[in-house]
């Protein structure tokens, strides 16, 4: 592929922050949600779900919910008329429980009724009668206790990904660490919601918010027995993601309901229902031994590193790929033995969320590597620069990092900020808050530092591309572009980008993007960081065609040889105007579709974990500066300042709030985000409960943005969104650690904890 | 949820009465925390009579020198009232510490006083919770129970009250104005909460019908010297771990005077009498703050997950009696 160098001076073209269309709409309120969707004569969908995380069902009697006046069906497992199980990636998840229940909120029971309140009530009114079971809850038995009792017959580890490299497991210096990061959410805002339509050809219209719809499409239509064609998708508003809308929660049901009744089904989840709708991020133990020389040099890494799934697989393998691969850092590790396990439990299911996998493992080895500063007297950014990888570095798994990896200046540049000066006497500015409880007496500073690797795009083989239709025409006497493809705009930025590219590659100010559905190829998943690299690339790719296209056109037109086209115009090889896209174009319409691939990966090997697993690598440097009531156990992040190197920045803006959220959402895990699971059972499902950081909590920032090109992406770029999340939550727990000397082997990091009781 | 009547009170004596009536009916206030667990089915009344119009909504100075707050005052009124501030700082600023901006903009003082608890089984209607269901048993004792209480529970009930507006309340020795069906009567704070003891489904000793119309605070001139602390999880927006109210009178660094309360510990605002005791006619010293604490916590009981609230109350009580001592 040739990158034609495109000066055109386009406005909101690949580097500008153009304005997303509906950033306005959101914070006016009037952006349409899928929870927003509405037809008349719609009926409103209700799940009936498990109280119990392990239980046998006995019966179900459905006589109670069928009388009730409204109801239009009441379906079970027995009315899935296809396949009875799915999943994202391996398919072990009932659509509706057969005979025993896995999770506290597995859905037995749909109802489909004239108003939302009737079909909840009907829920109420069916009689599931369950004999009670102990639910399997430790994560530790489950995948290493071969005695432990099953949740599924074919045994408790899901996936199990050993990293062997090297034999000497012996140094100078040695430090060890047992490491524990508690379920965070993703806590998106707009709970799962969508619509299903019947159609005339026996086939469904689902219009819902999701991740990706060709995935979503291919899962739906065997529950239904329905060829793929006949289930079709379109994505309506999503209200954020972060990896929780990666596999299906109301998708199937909505349209069995659908079809059964013969009209149009919507199913909204509440909040608290959302919580028991979605999974969520594996909470981990992890064990960890690092042998290094005396003066700081890695020797070896041993490892093990446990992930709780939870009741079903969902995307626990590739998780667990990730925290493997991934487990030891940004570092030269010269031997490595290293364990990553999932494991099937009767805890909430979990799966993708931003970081996937990568977070956990983050936590574990940069806490190491402080432990490692300390035994060897070094500073902890110098213990990390003397072990840092750089380009043709390899990482645990043997693959060579074939693109720039800049982390001794990263580490330098972060180091050598300015630091933020003294103690504000603000309330806000203080541990505690408003809340009165501290007016600055009695405050230790610390501060801390964090690196992560995350790998961009999907791994280990998966055939990982996205699709674009781009379409050139004339429309009202001027160029007009229609980019159509199926990825879904979660609230990234994708829509605005997909626009830039066009504009940039096309020279023409007028882009439409089209509505995100499966009438195109496949896009692949809003997760990963990959949509700008994979999407973005075929959207550049199918543009280039267009080009062609409209080259050859004008060649042909204006019999003209040596054409180009410069800043929305044909020029000649002189750089004269020859003509206006418009003019050459007049009814002829160019239309184009591109599929994108990013280099092929291959799987890591089941012994070793030896492989060219990655397509590309992601690094954020994140310093943290805390203040901390020791005697309240209170934390106030004063400051996190961080260095990225994206590639290229492709939207300023809307680049700066990926590293400002992923930032906060690995501040919510360092300090309060946590699913608190008690034998199973999710106590706070709500966000009076479940908490998240505040404006209060969240400090501002302090961004330096690296643009060291990958040769190998499209413009050179790196996915952005994961990586500040992996690094910020380290950073964050070192600088408290800093401040009071606890050592905080648990995460989020609570006032227990620093009060030390 | 279940469907229900909604009815606005024209007067205090015919909201009375129709709950008197009608065991089903409830009062609606700023309807934040009851709609909630109407939601949620925790409850399901079949009436709500909105008192929101009846109940006075005003500050007044009282005639025995203390302030008569109606019990419809928007908590975020009060967090402003410029008497409150200035003569009772810690119920402004325990109210302030509270919830949102939006949230304290609807709730009223009467429904705050009578929020039920935050324990996640009790709202979780597909367990067992006595205080939900008496007799069905608590699987908080064994279960998830972080934050909930070290003194003062029963074997029957462990929950705590959130309220910190109540806290600071129950150090200022408030009285709370009721109309009952016999009329109106007043109950003091502390008082107005319970223990659970075996009855954990009465949180307080109001009787059905009872409607609360006004919170009166006493003349407690020291209480110009007064704070409340609060301990929670994030910097804003959310319940107490621990929390305390307190109002010092020092005089020649010597404790004269003192009112001391409790919040996130006790399933109710608890009122640390033994602590006050101990510390009148004591040196103002840290020492000596750090003594009464002790004394007031050697009756706590702390569970399996939350023996850090002793330290921590501790800690949060001694500094806010250290703040006080030294504030001039
Ligand atoms: C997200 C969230 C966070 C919160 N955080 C905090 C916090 O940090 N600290 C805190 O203290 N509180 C907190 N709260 C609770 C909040 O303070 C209460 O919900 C509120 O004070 C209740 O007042 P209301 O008027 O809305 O009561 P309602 O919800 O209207 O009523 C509550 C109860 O009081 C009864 N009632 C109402 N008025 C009267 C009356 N005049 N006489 C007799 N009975 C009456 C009702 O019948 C009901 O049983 C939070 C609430 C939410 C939703
Ligand atoms: S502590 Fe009280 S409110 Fe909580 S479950 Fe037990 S009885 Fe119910």
């Amino acid at each position: 592929m040739t990158d034609i160098q495109v000066t055109s001076p386009v406005r909101d073209g690949v580097g500008a922050s153009a304005p997303r269309p509906d950033g306005t709409l959101k914070v006016t309120g009037e952006f349409a949600y899928a929870s927003d969707l509405w037809m008349d004569g719609m009926l409103h969908g209700a799940t009936l779900r498990s109280p119990h995380p392990r239980a046998r069902i006995l019966s179900v009697d459905l006589t109670g919910a069928l009388k009730l006046p409204g109801v239009e069906a009441v379906l079970t497992h027995e009315d899935v008329p296809g396949a009875k199980l799915y999943g994202v990636d391996h398919a072990d998840q009932p659509v509706l429980a057969i005979d025993q229940v896995r999770y506290q909120g597995e859905p037995i029971a749909v109802v489909a009724a004239d108003h939302p309140e009737t079909a909840r009530r009907a829920c109420a009114l069916i009689r599931v009668v369950y004999e009670v079971l102990e639910p399997l809850t430790d994560p530790r038995r489950a995948a290493l206790d071969p005695s432990y009792e099953k949740v599924h017959a074919g045994g408790n580890v899901v996936r199990h990904q050993p990293i062997r490299v090297g034999s000497v497991f012996e140094a100078d210096v040695v430090v060890t660490g047992e490491y524990e990061v508690g379920m965070q959410d993703q806590a998106f805002l707009g709970p799962e919601s969508g619509l299903a339509v019947p159609a005339e050809d026996g086939g469904v219209d689902l219009y819902v918010a999701t991740q990706w719809l060709h995935v979503d499409q291919d899962q739906i239509a065997p529950c239904l027995g329905l060829p793929p064609e006949k289930v079709r998708l379109t994505l309506a508003g999503v209200g954020g993601a972060f990896g929780a809308r990666e596999d299906l929660s109301m998708q199937i049901h909505a349209c069995l309901l659908a079809l059964h009744t013969g009209k149009p089904v919507r199913i909204v989840y509440g909040r608290e229902e959302s919580f028991f709708g979605h999974v969520h991020r594996h909470p981990a133990l992890m064990r960890y031994e690092h042998g290094a020389t005396r003066d700081g040099r890695l020797v070896y890494v041993k490892g093990e590193i446990i992930l709780d799934g939870g009741a079903y697989a969902s995307s626990t393998p590739a998780v667990v790929g990730n925290a493997a691969s991934l487990g030891v850092g940004p570092y030269s590790v010269p031997n490595i033995s290293l364990d990553a396990y999932g494991v099937y439990t009767n805890n909430p299911p979990c799966g993708a969320m931003r970081g996937f996998g990568a977070v956990q493992a983050c936590f574990g080895y940069e806490s190491q590597l402080d432990r490692l500063a300390e035994a060897c007297g070094l500073d902890p950014v110098e213990v990390r620069i003397r072990n840092a990888i750089s380009e043709g570095s390899r990482i645990a798994t043997g693959q060579i990092v074939d693109m720039p990896a800049p982390l001794t200046s990263m580490l330098e540049q972060v180091r050598d900020l300015p630091l933020p000066e003294g103690v504000s006497t603000d309330l806000r500015d203080l541990p505690g808050g408003v809340a009165n409880s501290t007016h600055g007496e009695g405050i230790v500073r610390g501060v801390g530092y964090g690196i992560g690797i995350k790998n961009i795009c999907y791994s280990e083989g998966f055939d990982d591309f996205s699709t674009a239709r781009v379409r050139l025409e004339v429309i009202g006497e001027e160029a007009a572009v229609l980019v159509h493809t199926a990825a879904a705009e979660v609230g990234q930025g994708l829509v605005t980008l997909k626009a830039q590219i066009a504009r940039t590659e096309l020279g023409v100010p007028n882009v439409t993007i089209a509505p995100a559905d499966t009438q195109v190829g496949s896009a692949g998943s809003s997760s990963a960081s990959r949509q700008s690299y994979v999407t973005g690339g075929a959207v550049k790719t199918a543009c280039e065609a267009v080009r062609e296209r409209l080259l050859e056109l004008a060649a042909k037109k204006l019999s003209h040889d040596g054409l180009a086209l410069s800043g929305g115009k044909i020029v000649s090889v002189s750089g004269i105007v020859v003509a206006s896209v418009a003019e050459v174009l007049g009814d002829d319409v160019i239309e184009e579709t591109r599929e994108y691939r990013h280099r092929a990966t291959a799987p890591m090997d089941q012994l070793t974990g030896q492989g060219d697993a990655h397509t590309q690598f992601a690094f954020c440097v994140h310093r943290a500066v805390v203040d901390v009531d020791v005697e309240l156990g209170l934390v106030k992040v004063v400051e996190l300042a961080a260095v990225q190197d994206v590639g290229k920045i492709l939207n300023p803006i809307a680049l700066e709030g990926q590293i400002h959220g992923g930032t906060a959402q690995g501040l919510g895990l360092a300090l309060m985000e946590e699913i608190q699971v008690a034998g199973g059972l999710i106590r706070n499902p709500s966000f009076t409960d479940y908490l998240i950081p505040t404006i209060l909590d969240m400090p501002p920032m302090r961004l330096e943005i690296l643009e060291n090109p990958d040769p190998h992406a499209p413009y050179g770029l790196r996915g952005a969104g994961e990586p500040p999340t992996l690094s910020s939550t380290p950073a964050i727990v070192a600088a408290v650690r800093a401040a009071t000397g606890k050592s905080l082997m648990r995460i989020p990091v609570r006032p227990e904890h620093i009060t030390g009781t | 949820m279940r469907p229900f009547a909604y009815e606005r009170a024209t007067d205090v004596r015919s909201a009375v009465a129709t709950l008197s009536e009608r065991p089903d009916a409830v009062y609606l206030g700023g309807g934040t925390n009851l709609v909630d667990l109407m939601r949620l089915g925790v409850v399901s009344p079949e009436m709500l009579v909105d008192v929101t119009r009846v109940v006075d909504a005003t500050i007044e100075e009282s005639a025995g020198g203390g302030l008569l707050i109606g019990a419809g005052v928007r908590n975020g009124d009060l967090t402003a009232d410029p008497l409150v501030r200035g003569r009772y700082p810690v119920l402004a600023q325990a109210v302030l510490s509270g919830a949102s901006g939006q949230i304290r903009n609807m709730a009223t003082v009467g429904g705050n006083l009578l929020q039920r608890t935050r324990c996640s089984y009790f709202q979780d209607t597909s367990k067992p919770c006595n205080k939900r269901r008496p007799g069905s048993g608590c699987p908080a004792r064994e279960g998830d129970h972080r934050n909930l209480a070290i003194l003062g529970h029963s074997s029957s009930c462990v929950a705590t009250h959130p309220s910190d507006m109540a806290v600071a309340l129950a150090a200022l020795g408030a009285v709370v104005h009721v109309e009952g069906r016999h009329g109106p009567r007043t109950v003091p704070m502390p008082g107005l909460h319970r223990l659970p003891g075996d009855e954990p489904d009465r949180d307080t000793v109001l009787e059905p019908g009872d409607l609360i119309t006004a919170v009166e605070l006493p003349e407690l001139p020291f209480a110009t010297r007064s704070r409340y602390r609060k301990v929670r999880d994030r910097a804003s927006f959310a319940f107490a771990v621990v929390s305390v109210a307190a109002a010092l009178d020092v005089a020649d660094g010597v404790v004269r005077d003192c009112r001391i309360a409790l919040g996130g510990v006790a399933p109710v605002p608890w009122r640390a009498e033994l602590a006050e005791s101990a510390l009148r006619g004591a040196a103002a010293t840290a020492a000596e703050f750090g003594r009464a604490a002790d004394i007031e916590l050697a009756q706590a009981r702390p569970l399996r997950d939350n023996g850090f609230k002793v330290p921590l109350a501790r800690n949060v009580l001694v500094g806010v009696l250290t703040d006080l001592a030294e504030a001039r």
